[in-house]
C-alpha cells in the first residue's frame, strides 16, 4: 500500500466531503464555529480509525450476508463510547455538538469506508486509511467552519479562542445571519467544493506540464 | 466451496451476529459503568449552579403543583424559588432555571442545556455579552412576560424569535407555579 497516495487522496482527490460527498449532514450543521470543526472531525477520525481497524481484522470472520448489520453494531458500538467519553471529559464539546455525536453512527463515511476499504484490505492500511479519510473530512470541516463563521458571526475561533467568544473580525452589526443558517452552510459548502475541483483541475496540469518539459 | 445445509448456514449467521453484538454490549457496560457516575455527578453539579445563579444562598426541593406541564423541580430557599422548566423552542426542549422571590418577581434566569440554532437560539444560553443581556432583561419582571413583537417587554434575540418566546413561556410557566405556592 502507498501511504502518500492514500494520503493525497484522502486530503483532496478522494475527500470524503468534498469528492465522494458523504456526511452531508453532519457538514452543514455543525460548521458554525471552529470548536465544533475541530470536534466534530477529530471525534470522526478517531471512530473511523477504530472502526476500519477492528472490521479489517474480522473482515474474514464476518460473513458477507450479515456484513453491514456487523459493521453497524461496531461503528455504534465506538460512536457511543466516544459519546460518553465526552458526556463525562469534554462536557462544552458533548453541548455543542448535541445529537451530531450519536448520528455518527449513520454518517456514511464511517460505514462507507468499512465496505469500500476495510473489508478488502489490512488492517494496518485500514488504519491509514481510517487516519487521512478522518483528516480529509476535518479539514473540509475547519475551512467551511472558518468561512461561514467569518461571514455569518463576524468572528475566528469561535468557543475556543478569546474565552469562547472568538477574535472579532467584522464589527458585530455586518455578518451576515444567513451564513451560520442551513442556507449559509449550503453555499459555502458549494464554494469549497467548487474551490477543491480547482486546485486538483490546477495540481493535474502542472504535474502535466512537468512531464510535457521533460 | 462445500455446501452447508440450511440449518448450519442460518445458525452460522445467528451465532457471528450474537456474539459481536455481545461483545460490544459488555465493552459498552463497562465504558458506562466509568462514565455513568461522573456524567450524574456532572449534572447534579450543574444543576446545583443553576440554582445558586438564580437563587443567593441556593435552596431544598420542595412539592408543587403546576398547570403548564412545563415545570420539572422548584427549589424553596429563603430569597424565593428556583423553578426548572422545560419549555419547547426551537429545535428542541430549552431546559432553564428560573428564580422568583418571595413577592412574584423574577429574580434571573439560568440556562442549563438547549439545542438551538448555534449563533441565533443558542445565544440565549451563551457566556457573551449578548447572552447575558438577553438573560438580564428579565430580572425584576412579573405577572406574564413576552418578546416586544408579542407587545410584551422582552428584546428579542435577533433572528431567534421562537427561542426567545420560549424563554418567555419558561418564564410564565415559572410564575404561575410560584403564584400559585402563595
Amino acid at each position: 500500500m502507498n501511504f502518500k497516495k492514500q494520503f493525497k487522496e484522502g486530503l483532496l482527490t478522494k475527500n470524503p466531503v468534498t469528492v465522494q460527498l458523504l456526511g452531508m449532514c453532519s457538514t452543514l450543521a455543525i460548521t458554525t464555529s471552529l470548536f465544533n470543526g475541530i470536534g466534530m472531525g477529530l471525534a470522526v477520525t478517531i471512530i473511523l480509525i477504530c472502526s476500519n481497524v477492528l472490521i479489517s481484522a474480522l473482515r474474514k470472520v464476518i460473513p458477507s450476508q450479515i456484513r453491514i448489520a456487523a459493521y453497524i453494531t461496531i461503528i455504534a458500538g465506538f460512536v457511543t463510547v466516544v459519546d460518553l467519553a465526552l458526556q463525562a471529559f469534554i462536557p462544552a464539546l458533548s453541548e455543542s455538538l448535541g445529537v451530531f455525536i450519536p448520528l455518527i453512527v449513520v454518517n456514511c463515511i464511517v460505514l462507507g469506508r468499512a465496505e469500500a476499504f476495510a473489508s478488502k484490505n489490512g488492517v494496518l492500511a485500514s488504519a491509514v486509511d481510517g487516519l487521512t479519510q478522518g483528516i480529509g473530512y476535518t479539514v473540509a470541516l475547519v475551512i467551511t467552519c472558518v468561512i461561514r463563521e467569518l461571514l455569518g458571526s463576524g468572528t475566528f475561533g469561535g468557543g475556543l479562542l478569546n474565552g469562547g467568544e472568538g477574535i472579532r473580525i467584522i464589527p458585530s452589526p455586518f455578518p451576515a445571519m444567513q451564513m451560520v443558517m442551513p442556507v449559509g452552510g449550503f453555499l459555502i459548502l458549494g464554494f469549497v467544493i467548487a474551490g477543491s475541483q480547482w486546485l486538483m483541475k490546477h495540481l493535474e496540469m502542472k504535474s502535466k506540464k512537468k512531464e510535457a518539459a521533460k | 466451496m462445500k455446501t452447508e445445509s440450511t440449518v448450519k448456514y442460518v445458525l452460522r449467521l445467528t451465532v457471528t451476529l450474537l456474539l459481536i453484538t455481545a461483545v460490544v454490549a459488555v465493552i459498552l457496560a463497562g465504558v458506562n459503568s466509568v462514565t455513568a457516575p461522573r456524567i450524574a455527578d456532572l449534572n447534579a453539579r450543574k444543576t446545583q449552579e443553576a440554582v445558586e445563579a438564580v437563587l443567593p444562598g441556593g435552596g431544598v426541593e420542595v412539592a408543587f403543583t403546576d398547570s403548564t406541564g412545563l415545570v420539572a423541580t422548584v427549589y424553596q430557599g429563603e430569597a424565593g424559588y428556583a423553578v426548572k422548566v422545560n419549555p419547547s423552542g426551537f429545535n428542541g426542549t430549552v431546559s432553564m432555571m428560573v428564580g422568583v422571590d418571595n413577592n412574584g418577581s423574577v429574580l434571573g434566569i439560568s440556562i442549563i442545556s438547549q439545542t438551538e440554532t448555534a449563533g441565533l437560539g443558542a445565544v440565549s444560553a451563551a457566556d457573551t455579552s449578548a447572552g447575558e443581556a438577553f438573560r438580564g432583561q428579565f430580572a425584576g419582571m412579573s405577572g406574564s412576560v413576552s418578546v416586544s413583537k408579542d407587545g410584551g417587554q422582552v428584546d428579542a434575540i435577533t433572528g431567534a424569535t421562537i427561542t426567545s418566546r420560549a424563554v418567555c413561556t419558561g418564564v410564565n410557566a415559572a410564575l404561575a407555579c410560584v403564584a400559585n405556592m402563595g
